[in-house]
């Protein structure tokens, strides 16, 4: 228990600061790369919370495939226009004082609550049971989602195409 | 006897639909006046039938239904009054479209057509009046009645005289008939009826509940008073003379004015239960009896010599039957529709030939237009009252009834009246027809189509003067003085007409002068007219510019301010599309804000 | 660590990620404080299928997670567009839906 205890505040660190990084940071690549951390830290959350394969899942297309994703379009966007745009709008305080605000709600609901303190006995061959119910209750759920990314991948190259 | 009525009745109605919906008839000027023509003598002959075979009958149809029997019946009622009645408007009716194919011999055919069909409809809706078994009916019968008076003193409607005055009479008379509907609706309220029939048997039996019984009588006499010219509503008559002179002497003479007084006579055993009315009647006909001689003293119009003239008779007549003497005043009715048609009818002739109402500019004419004169003059004998014309036994039954009555004040006023009838009558005769004539240009008498009927109603006042005289007058006998008194009355008028206009023994000015405050007042009209007028700028005008205002300003003020609140809406909202996508997500954050606080607080 | 915990820790991670929307100027790093709401609500999701022994909230994340790739890859398209076309991805400057 207390390695889940010190891994749970290890991770949180780690999560937090890396995304306060990640919205302060005027440099936008070294945003994306606190966001790469991020990412990962909220894997280390998934593996604490007996999720493998969402781990797995996390670090192969949000830590691969979104960064690399976020870095290319950084180069095409950034390196053209010669000088660094300033990063932060000039309302920050209105903006720190909405999220603020809609952090207290959420807290306001979550204080509210009897956390469940205990773990249930965890799920055995999660993995499994994952697929299973991929294949089964959610399965057209999951097809669509295959046409959807389909869509996706169709419109992303219409609308980057070159006119040639 | 009913289907006959009912035959009389249909018959000008045919007629009329047949004008209204058959546009080239219509529009063929004299045809349509054949038509016309033919189906008011028909209906006469019918008329005749009914009156000659003295029958009494009533039929009813169920018209609005309602709980435990029809709300109200429409039908035909058949006794005395309506038979005479009927022969009364079919008569006059018919002589009048006779003499109007000659009258209107200049007017274009289209018009000539319309002005048959308005007559048709005329005809029908007095017809329908009289045979009425029920107020309803009645009411609905005297508004058509009204309308007709209305489209034919405007008949020629592009003459802003002839349209302000039909209008003027139009809403005058909707004065009383505001009074009448109201009168027979309380009565209605209180009895659950408007059957004549059996109103008057409850009236009999002492069924009616006497509280308020009073104000529901004088209502309905209110509306005789607007339709029969009483005073204050008298103004309309005298200006309705602006419409074709025949028109005058059918509706403003023999028949639409006297249906106020039918009205009275028709409901005397209601009115019988109420004796302060009956006094009021008495007292208002006397007093518009004497008013109107005055005025008529000094026209110089010849036919509101005739119009005054008409309305001072209804009063006599409205007088009689204040008396409780209604027989005599339905008697005078009769005789005075036949001869007060023929003074119409001749002044119409006159008016044809010489082109002008204006008796100063006539003058002679009895060398010019003999047959004419002579009718007129008939006429004039028979209003003055002299015996053995049928004025003469009318104007005494009314005389006697009224004093039977013990109404001594209006019997007095009556009285002078008599005198001022005569003196005005012949003061028309005497400046018209004889003297010096005014112009020099051949006249031409009556064409043969306006001769004939004034002939018919010639022969008819003589004729029936005379067999009134060997069969013994109507059926009041007042005391013995009474023929002495009302023929000296006339013929004292006479005297002092003669000498003032004909011989000029004493001058007119002086005489006029002797009564300088009545002259004055009468020249003025009393000044009714101008009252009403101003009474109709200041209230209602001041009325409708509030109700403009009220409508511009307020109703449209206030939908043109919620239209600018929308555009000035628009215009605020239309900031929040700034087109920066992070705004957007600020509105989204601000909702969920809400969101939460709506579901901690509210949904507790 | 209880359930709070883990769900405290995505409320300020989204909280996080809301204001990077908020005060961002550049576009792209607009999408990058969406990727962290959008995690918040994944760690959401696993903690409540770990303490409630479902599976349903794994699959739900699963299914977050690939929509979200979707869903980057067209943004970033658009956004290429839109640099190509205005030369800027300055949020300040691009209010094309202005009404």
């Amino acid at each position: 228990m207390r390695a889940e205890i010190v891994g749970f505040w290890a991770v949180a660190v780690v999560l937090l600061a890396s995304s306060l990084a990640v919205v302060l940071t005027p440099n936008l690549f070294h945003a994306v790369l606190f966001l790469a951390a991020a990412l990962v830290a909220t894997g280390g959350v998934f593996l604490l919370l007996d999720a493998p394969f969402l781990f797995g899942v996390q670090l192969l297309l949000y830590a691969g495939g979104v960064v690399t994703i976020l870095v290319f379009a950084i180069m095409l966007t950034e390196r053209l226009v010669g000088q660094r745009i300033v990063q932060s709008s000039r309302f920050v305080l209105n903006a720190a004082v909405v999220s603020a605000a809609v952090l207290v709600g959420i807290l306001g609901f979550l204080v509210r609550r009897s956390g469940e303190a205990a773990r249930p006995p965890a799920i055995p061959d999660v993995t499994g049971a994952i697929g299973r119910a991929l294949v089964g209750p959610f399965a057209a759920t999951f097809e669509l989602l295959g046409v959807l990314l389909v869509a996706a991948l169709l419109g992303a190259l219409y609308l980057a195409r070159t006119d040639d | 006897m009913t289907g006959t009525a009912l035959a009389v009745l249909a018959l000008p109605f045919a007629a009329f639909v047949a004008l209204a919906l058959i546009r080239p008839l219509r529009r063929s000027g004299r045809p349509a006046g054949y038509v016309g023509i033919l189906a008011m003598a028909a209906a006469f002959a019918l008329a005749l039938r009914v009156f000659a075979a003295g029958g009494r009958g009533e039929a009813l149809w169920a018209w609005i239904p309602g709980d435990g029997g029809p709300m109200a019946t429409v039908g035909v009622l058949v006794d005395e009054l309506s038979a005479a009645m009927l022969v009364l408007v079919t008569l006059v009716s018919l002589l009048v479209q006779i003499y109007s194919l000659a009258y209107l011999d200049t007017e274009p055919a289209p018009g000539l057509g319309r002005y048959y069909t308005y007559h048709s409809l005329f005809a029908f809706s007095m017809l329908g009046l009289v045979l009425s078994p029920t107020f309803l009916q009645m009411f609905v019968f005297w508004e058509l009645v009204g309308l007709c008076s209305y489209l034919l003193i405007g008949f020629w409607y592009e003459r802003p005289s002839a349209a302000r005055a039909a209008l003027k009479a139009f809403w005058i008379t909707k004065l009383g008939d505001l009074g009448f509907i109201a009168g027979i609706v309380m009565l209605w309220a209180a009895t659950g009826t408007f059957h004549l029939g059996t109103l008057f048997e409850m009236a009999r039996t002492g069924a009616l509940p006497a509280a308020g019984l009073g104000i529901v009588m004088f209502l309905i006499y209110l509306g005789a008073v607007g339709k029969s010219a009483q005073f204050p509503l008298h103004v309309w008559l005298p200006d309705a003379m602006e419409g074709p002179t025949p028109v005058s002497a059918l509706i403003h003479a023999a028949t639409m004015v006297t249906a106020g007084v039918f009205l009275v006579t028709r409901a005397q055993p209601l009115f019988a239960l109420t004796p302060g009315v009956l006094t009021l009647i008495g007292w208002v006909g006397a007093f518009t009896a004497l008013l109107a001689a005055t005025m008529a003293c000094v026209e110089s119009d010849i036919k509101r010599v005739l119009a005054y003239s008409t309305v001072s008779q209804l009063g006599l007549m409205m007088a009689a039957a204040g008396a409780l003497a209604a027989g005599a005043g339905f008697f005078h009715l009769l005789t005075h529709g036949v001869f007060k048609a023929l003074l119409f009818l001749g002044a119409g002739a006159v008016i044809h030939a010489v082109g002008t109402n204006d008796i100063f500019r006539m003058g002679g004419l009895f060398r010019a237009m003999p047959q004419t004169a002579t009718v007129f003059i008939v006429g004039t004998l028979a209003l003055a009252g002299i015996w053995p014309l049928a004025g003469f036994f009318s104007k005494e039954a009314v005389l006697a009834g009224v004093w039977e009555g013990g109404m001594v004040g209006p019997f007095v006023l009556l009285a002078i009246t008599a005198f001022l009838t005569a003196f005005y009558m012949f003061r028309l005769v005497f400046i018209a027809f004889f003297g010096r004539a005014h112009t020099d240009e051949h006249l031409h008498d009556a064409p043969p189509l306006m001769a004939g009927p004034l002939w018919a109603l010639a022969l008819l006042t003589v004729g029936l003067g005379l067999l009134l005289a060997f069969r013994g007058g109507g059926e009041h006998h007042g005391p013995g003085w009474l023929p002495a008194l009302s023929l000296g009355l006339a013929a004292g008028g006479i005297v002092l007409a003669w000498a003032t206009y004909r011989r000029g023994l004493i001058s007119a000015d002086r005489l006029a002068a002797m009564f300088w405050p009545i002259d004055f007042m009468a020249r003025r009209r009393y000044g009714l007219d101008a009252l009403y007028v101003s009474l109709y700028r200041g209230f209602v005008l001041a009325l409708s510019r509030l109700v403009g205002w009220t409508d511009r300003y307020i109703v449209d003020g206030l939908l043109n301010l919620l239209s600018a609140l929308t555009g000035w809406a628009g215009d605020v909202l239309r900031r929040i599309q700034s087109g920066h996508a992070q705004d957007y997500v600020y509105g989204v954050a601000f909702g969920v804000l809400l969101l939460f606080v709506w579901v901690q607080w509210w949904s507790r | 660590m209880p359930l709070t915990a883990y769900l405290v820790l995505a409320a300020v991670v989204f909280a996080i990620g809301l204001f990077g929307v908020l005060s961002r100027r550049n576009a792209v790093g607009i999408l990058l404080g969406i990727e962290l709401m959008l995690n918040a609500v994944n760690i959401n999701l696993a903690a409540f299928a770990r303490f409630h022994a479902d599976v349903v909230g794994l699959v739900f994340a699963l299914f977050t997670i690939a929509i979200t790739v979707a869903e980057v890859g067209l943004g970033l398209a658009i956004v290429i567009v839109i640099f190509r076309v205005r030369r800027t991805v300055d949020a300040d400057r691009l209010d094309l839906l202005r009404g």
